[in-house]
């Protein structure tokens, strides 16, 4: 029995054939490769989508922590942050003294990575109190002040003379962390 | 004469159903290229985003590493205060407690606070007085004491006390 194909059918099948291969083709080689691709991209993306958003939220908590710390501490970072200014110091601790003068030595020192100025004062008190009420009003002062010895206390008439060091600490001029 | 009763019609190449085959391989090529182009257009974006994120992350590590800095900074600074505040107080009860250790019978004329000492001078009495209401509890809190006395003009005696604490002792002390 002999089978006849018409041409417009062998057209068709050839033509069909033809884009049955292409399809296998592209898909094979460019869409299936593109598409691993495209999945394997995703993954990661949304996995340096994650990674990131806990990066912020640690920043955020960071950026919290930073903050509570300025502002629970601002009379300290401020005090480190002022130069002294021996006549400003004077005005402020003069009602603690009959007499109060101030010696700011120029030679500056470093200790635990502040700077750190030497000031001599001699003073005239009334008693042993007023001394320890000024040490305490230093403590709560516009600069970070330490006490040092030697300390000499001498009686002159009903005053006691008094002569001691200070130490002031304050920011090394090139540290701005904290401006 | 005819012999149908419809009339001819022209006879073309494309069919109808040709036409709707070409149709069908439209439609899948169409959809193939999209689907493509959709990839191509993903992983573009993807590219995009990765940098994006990058940059994002960047910025954090920087910003995250300038506010750890200014927090380290801030604690140093608590730190170096809260010592210093600390040593101002103790200063404090030392010059108390010093002021306290002198009986009312004995006068102080000048008094030194060393580092590691404590030099007194004033006017006593007599002996007694002083090695009993000064001297002990002196000796007690120093190491080594040294008094020196000489006469005053009414009578009792002036004195001077030198009072160490030796810091060798105290750091084994610490040691221990």
């Amino acid at each position: 029995m002999k089978m006849e194909i018409s041409r417009q059918n062998l057209y068709l099948l050839i033509l069909s054939f033809l884009l049955l291969l292409f399809v296998l083709i592209f898909s094979f080689f460019v869409l299936i490769p593109h598409g691993k691709q495209y999945r394997k991209e995703r993954v990661q993306i949304k996995k340096e989508e994650k990674e990131l958003k806990e990066e912020q939220k640690y920043n955020d908590k960071t950026k919290t922590t930073l903050k509570s710390l300025r502002s629970e501490n601002k009379n300290i970072i401020s005090a480190f942050a002022n130069s002294f200014d021996p006549k400003r110091f004077k005005k402020l601790h003069d009602g603690y003294f009959s007499e109060l003068e101030i010696l700011k030595e120029p030679k500056e020192g470093e200790q635990d990575g502040f700077s750190v100025y030497s000031v001599k004062a001699t003073s005239k008190i009334n008693s042993p109190k007023t001394f320890y009420n000024f040490l305490d009003a230093i403590n709560k002062t516009e600069w970070i002040i330490s006490v040092n010895f030697p300390i000499r206390f001498k009686k002159e008439d009903d005053l006691i003379s008094s002569s001691f060091t200070m130490k002031v600490y304050s920011n090394m001029v090139d540290t701005n962390l904290t401006k | 004469m005819t012999y149908s009763y419809i009339k001819p019609r022209k006879k073309s190449f494309v069919t109808s159903e040709l036409k709707l085959l070409f149709i069908f391989f439209f439609i899948t090529i169409i959809m193939l290229l999209l689907t493509y182009m959709f990839l191509v257009f993903k992983s573009y974006s993807f590219k995009q985003e990765h940098l994006e994120i990058q940059n994002t992350k960047r910025d954090l590590n920087i910003s995250l590493h300038k506010m750890n800095e200014d927090i380290k900074f801030i604690e140093k600074q608590i730190s170096v205060s809260k010592k210093i505040f600390t040593q101002n107080t103790v200063l404090k009860d030392s010059i108390a407690n010093m002021f306290d250790l002198v009986p009312e019978r004995i006068t102080l004329s000048e008094a030194k606070l060393l580092e590691n000492g404590l030099i007194l001078y004033g006017i006593t009495p007599n002996k007694d007085v002083y090695n009993f209401m000064l001297q002990a509890p002196l000796r007690s809190i120093f190491h080594n004491t040294y008094s020196s006395f000489y006469p005053a003009e009414n009578g009792w005696l002036y004195f001077v006390s030198k009072n160490y604490i030796d810091e060798d002792e105290t750091t084994l002390k610490e040691d221990d």
